[in-house]
């Protein structure tokens, strides 16, 4: 089964990754643009069961725009968020796919979320991905 | 004219006079860390144009030019708002996405393309990508 770890800038916050996730998906909401200070965030989806989180993290909790809670995981030592969860659905914990420093990383986004809305006009999605909102 | 890039809490904010001097995506692993998204983007100014409000907790690393960057994020959030760059002490780079602002201006310059996912590039005439 493959195995893959997610860490922060410097290391500290690691997040080991078991098998496959369920759905790999990049936001360009605002607020994906100001945690990240790139232009969208790019998650994936692991079981909850799936993922072990190892060493010291601050958690920021932030409410959606639909009123739901999302927590994130953040090194305090470099400030890298490396995952996070939205407890109000049973919807396994997201991975920044970023931590990986993978570029050969799949599975590909299949999702593209405030798409029409907040994408910058420059970033170019070469992959077929469901265009929302 | 003034745009300020803020944190995600808002706590951080860094309120940039006039247009940045150089835009770019930067598509190396440290950027794609720091992020958690797959590359970086920075709008850099001259230091003078760039005011930086609330706390920050700074983080330095060596860069692969071997020049220290030090990097301010907000201590509640984890956001990265803004960094200086050893080698460049005259300017202040900016996170791009704490604008929040889809008109912000494009990049020009797209480096460590040799690290970049294939699924996304940066489209533009003018766009000088570098490997």
């Amino acid at each position: 089964m493959t195995a893959r770890t997610a860490t922060c800038a410097c290391g500290r916050l690691r997040v080991a990754c078991e098998g496959e996730p369920a759905r790999v998906s990049v936001c360009h909401c605002h607020a994906c643009q100001r945690r990240t200070g790139s232009v969208f965030g790019v998650a994936a989806r692991y079981p909850r069961e799936k993922v072990a989180i190892e060493g010291e993290a601050t958690e920021y909790v932030r409410i959606g725009d639909e009123g739901n809670e999302v927590r994130f995981r953040f090194c305090p030592t470099c400030g890298s968020t490396v995952c996070w969860e939205m407890p109000a659905f049973n919807d396994g914990i997201a991975v920044a796919v970023g931590g990986f420093a993978d570029p050969g990383y799949t599975p590909h986004p299949v999702r593209s979320i405030y798409d029409a809305s907040r994408r910058h006009a420059w970033v170019d999605i070469k992959v077929p991905v469901e265009r929302r909102g | 004219m003034t745009r300020i890039a803020a944190c995600d809490c808002g706590k951080l904010r860094a309120v940039c006079e006039g247009e940045p001097v150089r835009v770019s995506v930067c598509h190396c692993l440290e950027c794609q860390k720091r992020t958690g998204s797959v590359f970086g983007v920075s709008a850099r100014y001259p230091k003078d144009k760039v005011r930086a409000e609330g706390p920050s907790r700074r983080y330095s690393r060596v860069a692969d030019s071997g020049f220290k960057v030090t990097f301010d994020f907000c201590p509640t959030c984890g956001t990265t708002v803004h960094w200086h760059l050893d080698q460049f002490p005259d300017v202040t780079a900016v996170a791009v996405g704490a604008f929040a602002d889809r008109d912000f201006p494009a990049p020009a310059f797209s480096v460590s393309e040799r690290r970049r996912h294939s699924w996304v590039a940066v489209a533009g005439d003018a766009v000088q990508h570098k490997e």
